[in-house]
C-alpha cells in the first residue's frame, strides 16, 4: 500500500521552479530517503505535503485518498507529522508541558498530568527514548531535545513522520541512537521519510531512495539496487564529477606525523574553566603548529565550543596559560544562523565588516570585495548585494569560510564547517581547509563528522566532559587510518568515556 | 533591494492615506465638512511664509531628537528616555550658555552644546551599563528615568535657578542667540524658524552616513540584528551598547538649542512638550533612517502646527489623534508589506 503519492506536484516561487513535475510514491512502512543537493527542492515538496505551502498544481495522496491540506493542522489529524531541523520548544517548559502543549488532556479540575505522563511514559518505554519528563527543556541536550520533538509527533498519533535532517545537530552516537528509534518506528508500522545529505546514513537505513535534482525527481532505486557511487552521482548531475563523491576521495595526501617546537602557534598548558560552578574544561594540554590541522571531537556539549570560545578570546575566565604567538584568530563558528552572519547584511558588507582598515564602505568598494569572494569560492547569489538571507544554506557557509579564510589569521578555527551543507558545497570547503594548511596556517578543526575529521586531520583529540582523554598523533594515528573502522571503534569509545 | 525600498515608500504613503481617511471620518462625526477642513489646514500652513516657517520651527527639534533615538534603535536599545536625557542636557546647555555670555560666539557656542552633550550622555550611560552588568531591559530603566531626571531638573531649577516667580532661568546674553530664518528670507517673517533647523539637517545627514555607509555603522546595526555573531565577528558588543546609548542619548540635547539659542533665550519647565516621545514616533515612522527622519518630522510639525491652524473650526487635539493614526497604520500597513516582501520570497 503507498502511505504518500505525489502527483505531477509542481510548486514555484517567482520565475524559481522549486518542484517541478514530481511524481513518486512512498511505500508504507519503510524507510524513505530523500536526498539532493541544498535548494533541490527536497524541503519544499515536504512542505507542500505538510501543508504548510499550496502547491501550483498536482496532487497528493496520502494513504491512497487524495488530500489538499489547507495547513499543516490538517496533514496533523490525517496523521502526518513533521520532525523540522530547528527545534520548536519552549525553553521555560518542561518535557511533559512541551509535549501535550496544544493537545492536552483535560479532566474537569484542569489538565490531567497523570494521565498524560502515564501515556507519555508508555510512548518512551515502548520506543526507548530514555526521556525523563520533569526536566526542563533548557536543561536537556540537543539528543534529548530532538526526542522530546519524536515523543510530540507520536503523542500525535502519527502515522507518516518526516524527518528533515535529523542527524545534522547528533554526534556520531546519537546517530546511531536515532536509527535503532526510526527502526522502531518501521518495526510498529510507521512509514518514515528522512531527509538528509550523508550517503552513509541512506546506505545504512534506506528502504527506498528518491533523488531530487534542480527541483526534478531525478533518480528513484530501492535498497537491493542501491549504489553509493551512483547516488552521488545523481545528487550532484554531471558537473565536476573529478573534485569529491564519496568520502572515500577525501584522504588528504600527506598528513604530517611530527612537528617542531619552533612552530608552535598557540600553547594551552593546565587549562581549566568553571562557569556556575560546572567544569567545562579541566586541565587541557594543548598545541597547534604551524601547517597543522588539529582535530578534535567529543559528544556534543563535551567542552568543544568552550574550547573554542577561550581560544578565539571570547572567553577569559579560565585558570592555566594560553600563550600565543599569533595576533588575531578567525573563525567559523558552528552555527552560521545564530553565531556566523548578520544575515540582514550582503556577503560584502559582512566580510567588510570584519576586515581591518576600511571605514567608509563606499558601494564600489562592497561590490568588488563581493564579487572577490563569489569568483573565488563559487557562491551562487540571486544577485550581487543581496542579504545572505536570501542564500542556500551551503552559500551561506561558503561565503562565511571565505570571509575567514580572507582575514589572513595564522590560526583559523573551524567549527562544523559542512554542517547541513551538500556534498559539493562540502568537498569545496574541505578543499580550502586543506589549502590553507599547506599555506602554513595552524587549523582547529572541531567537528562531529568523523569521516571529515579523519580525512583532514594531523592529530586528533578527543573531549570527554572537558578533558582531552587522547590525541592521537603520529603513526599511530597514520596507520589507523588505514583501517578506518577500527579506529573509528576506538574513538566512538572514547567519546562516550569508555577507557581502552 | 531597490524593490524593497520602493515597497517601504508605498507602504507610508498608503498609511498617511488611510489616516487622512480615518480622520476624514472622525471630522465628519464632529460635524464639519473634512474637505474645508483639509483645505483650510493645508492653505493655513503651506499658503504662507509664516506657516511654513513654524513647521521648520517645529520639526527642528524632532529630527534632532530622532536621530538620537534612531541611532539608539539600530543598536537594537529601545531608548524610551529621550524626554529626561534632552531636558538635563537643555537644562545644563542653558546654564553653560548663561556663564559664558560674555566670551566669543565661537568658544561660548560649541561649550554650551557640548555640556549639554556630556550631561544626556551620562543619563544614557545609566540604563545603559544597567543592562550589561545585570540584564535589565533598558525600556523599564529609561521610562522610570525620565521621572527621576525630569524631577531633579525641576528642583535645581525652581530652589536655585530660576527668575523669581517664574519657572524659567535667566536669558543667555544675545550674542548666544541664533540668527531667525526671516532675517535671511522675508517671508519666514513673524515665525520662529531660526537657524537650527540648518544644524539639524546637517547632523540628520552627517549621521545617515554614519549609520549606513561607515564601519562604525555597520557594527552598530550588526548589534541590533544579532548579538551574538556581533561576538563571534569581533564585535566588542558591551563597548559598543554603552557608545551607542551615550552617543543616542547625548544627540538629543542638542534638541534644546532651537528652543533656549534660537527661541526664547532661556530654559524653561516643560520646555520640551513631549518631543521626547514625539520623537520616538517619528524615529519608527521613518524606519530608523536620519533622511526619512527629516520627512517625518516635517510630517509632524505640519500636524502640529496645521492644528493649531484648524483650531476653530475643530479641537486642535484631533491633530494628536492623526498623529497616533498615522503610526498605527504604518505599523500594521508595515506588516502586510513584510508578508508580501516575504511571499516573493523563494
Amino acid at each position: 500500500m503507498k502511505a504518500v503519492e505525489f502527483k505531477n506536484i509542481t510548486k514555484t516561487f517567482g520565475n524559481f521552479r522549486a518542484n517541478d513535475d514530481i511524481s513518486f510514491s512512498i511505500e508504507k512502512n519503510s524507510i524513505h530517503c530523500i536526498l539532493g543537493e541544498n535548494g533541490a527542492g527536497k524541503s519544499t515538496l515536504m512542505k507542500v505535503l505538510f501543508g504548510s505551502y499550496k502547491k501550483d498544481s498536482g496532487e497528493i495522496y496520502v494513504n491512497e485518498n487524495p488530500v489538499n491540506f489547507k495547513s499543516p493542522l490538517d496533514a496533523i489529524k490525517s496523521g502526518i507529522g513533521m520532525l523540522y531541523q530547528h527545534f520548536m520548544l519552549i525553553e521555560d517548559f518542561t518535557i511533559l508541558e512541551n509535549v501535550i502543549l496544544g493537545s492536552e488532556i483535560t479532566a474537569k479540575t484542569g489538565i490531567n498530568y497523570t494521565e498524560s505522563k502515564r501515556r507519555l511514559n508508555s510512548l518512551i518505554d515502548k520506543y526507548k527514548l530514555d526521556l525523563n519528563l520533569d526536566d526542563k527543556v533548557s536543561d536537556i541536550s540537543i539528543g534529548a531535545a530532538q526526542k522530546t520533538e519524536l515523543l510530540k509527533l507520536l503523542y500525535r498519533d502519527s502515522e507518516i513522520l518526516i524527518f528533515d535532517e535529523p542527524t545534522a545537530v547528533l554526534s556520531p552516537i546519537e546517530v546511531e541512537n536515532f536509527f535503532k528509534i526510526i527502526r522502531n518506528f518501521k518495526e510498529d508500522g510507521k512509514t518514515i521519510i528522512l531527509i538528509t545529505h550523508k550517503l552513509n546514513e541512506v546506505k545504512e537505513i534506506a528502504d527506498e531512495v528518491s533523488v531530487l535534482r534542480k527541483g526534478k525527481l531525478v533518480y528513484s532505486v530501492k535498497r537491493e539496487n542501491l549504489d553509493i557511487k551512483e547516488l552521488g552521482k545523481q545528487i550532484i548531475g554531471d558537473l565536476e564529477l573529478s573534485i569529491v563523491i564519496s568520502d572515500d576521495n577525501l584522504q588528504a595526501p600527506e598528513a604530517k606525523a611530527e612537528f617542531e617546537e619552533i612552530d608552535v602557534l598557540l600553547s594551552l598548558q593546565n587549562i581549566t574553566l568553571t562557569e556556575n560552578g560546572l567544569t567545562k574544561l579541566f586541565n587541557i594540554n594543548l598545541d597547534l603548529h604551524k601547517g597543522e590541522i588539529l582535530g578534535v571531537c567529543g559528544v556534543e556539549g563535551n567542552g568543544q565550543s568552550e574550547l573554542i570560545e577561550l581560544i578565539s578570546g571570547l572567553n577569559k575566565n579560565y585558570t592555566g596559560l594560553y600563550s600565543k604567538n599569533v595576533r588575531k584568530i578567525s573563525l567559523v563558528p558552528d552555527d552560521r544562523l545564530k553565531k556566523g552572519m548578520i544575515k540582514e547584511f550582503s556577503i560584502g558588507e559582512n566580510l567588510l565588516m570584519r576586515l581591518p582598515g576600511k571605514n567608509v564602505f563606499s558601494k564600489r568598494l562592497l561590490k568588488e570585495k563581493e564579487q572577490e569572494v563569489i569568483a573565488e569560492y563559487d557562491v551562487r547569489v540571486p544577485e550581487v548585494g543581496d542579504i545572505m538571507e536570501n542564500l542556500s544554506g551551503g552559500n551561506q557557509q561558503k561565503a562565511i569560510v571565505a570571509r575567514e579564510i580572507k582575514l589572513n589569521c595564522d590560526v583559523i578555527i573551524f567549527s562544523q564547517p559542512t554542517r547541513g551543507v551538500d556534498i559539493k558545497a562540502s568537498s569545496f570547503i574541505h578543499q580550502k581547509i586543506y589549502n590553507e594548511k599547506m599555506n602554513g596556517k595552524g587549523i582547529l578543526l572541531v567537528s562531529a563528522d568523523l569521516d571529515e575529521l579523519l580525512a583532514l586531520s594531523d592529530r586528533l583529540a578527543v573531549l570527554f566532559k572537558g578533558k582531552i582523554v587522547k590525541i592521537f598523533a603520529g603513526d599511530e594515528f597514520l596507520s589507523g587510518k588505514q583501517n578506518s573502522k577500527e579506529l573509528i571503534g576506538k574513538i566512538g569509545q572514547l567519546m562516550i568515556g569508555m577507557e581502552l | 533591494m531597490n524593490k524593497r525600498i520602493i515597497v517601504n515608500i508605498v507602504s507610508v504613503l498608503v498609511s498617511i492615506f488611510v489616516t487622512f481617511l480615518l480622520t476624514s471620518i472622525l471630522i465628519l462625526l464632529i460635524g464639519k465638512n473634512p474637505i474645508d477642513i483639509f483645505v483650510m489646514m493645508f492653505s493655513e500652513v503651506l499658503g504662507s511664509g509664516y506657516g511654513i516657517g513654524q513647521t521648520l520651527f517645529k520639526a527642528t527639534p524632532l529630527i534632532i531628537c530622532g536621530t538620537g533615538i534612531a541611532f539608539c534603535f539600530h543598536a537594537s536599545l529601545f531608548n524610551i528616555g529621550a524626554e529626561g536625557q534632552l531636558n538635563a542636557g537643555a537644562f545644563v546647555m542653558s546654564l553653560v550658555a548663561l556663564k559664558l555670555g560674555a566670551l566669543p560666539l565661537v568658544i561660548a557656542l560649541p561649550a554650551s552644546l557640548l555640556a549639554g552633550f556630556i550631561i544626556s550622555a551620562l543619563v544614557g550611560y545609566v540604563p545603559a551599563i544597567i543592562k550589561i552588568k545585570k540584564g535589565v531591559s533598558e525600556v523599564i530603566t529609561t521610562i522610570m528615568l525620565n521621572f527621576v531626571i525630569i524631577a531633579l531638573v525641576n528642583y535645581f531649577l525652581i530652589e536655585f535657578l530660576a527668575v523669581k516667580s517664574t519657572v524659567r532661568t535667566e536669558k543667555i546674553s544675545d550674542s548666544l542667540m541664533l540668527p531667525q530664518l526671516s532675517d535671511y528670507f522675508n517671508s519666514f517673517q513673524g515665525s520662529s524658524a531660526n537657524l537650527s533647523i540648518i544644524f539639524a539637517l546637517a547632523l540628520a545627514v552627517f549621521f545617515y552616513f554614519v549609520i549606513y555607509k561607515t564601519k562604525l555603522g555597520y557594527k552598530i546595526r550588526a548589534l541590533g540584528y544579532n548579538e551574538t555573531a556581533s561576538k563571534y565577528l569581533g564585535i566588542r558588543t558591551n563597548a559598543l551598547t554603552i557608545f551607542s546609548f551615550m552617543l543616542g542619548a547625548g544627540l538629543t540635547s542638542f534638541a534644546g538649542m532651537n528652543f533656549i539659542m534660537g527661541y526664547k533665550g532661556y530654559y524653561e519647565l516643560g520646555f520640551s512638550n513631549n518631543i521626547g516621545f514625539t520623537a520616538i514616533a517619528v524615529a519608527l515612522l521613518a524606519k530608523n533612517n536620519p533622511l526619512g527622519i527629516i520627512l517625518s518630522s516635517l510630517l509632524f510639525g505640519f500636524l502640529d502646527f496645521g492644528g493649531l491652524a484648524v483650531n476653530t473650526e475643530i479641537p486642535k487635539e484631533i491633530m494628536l489623534v492623526v498623529q497616533a493614526l498615522v503610526i498605527l497604520s504604518i505599523i500594521s500597513i508595515n506588516k502586510l508589506t513584510e508578508k508580501y516582501l516575504n511571499k516573493q520570497k523563494i
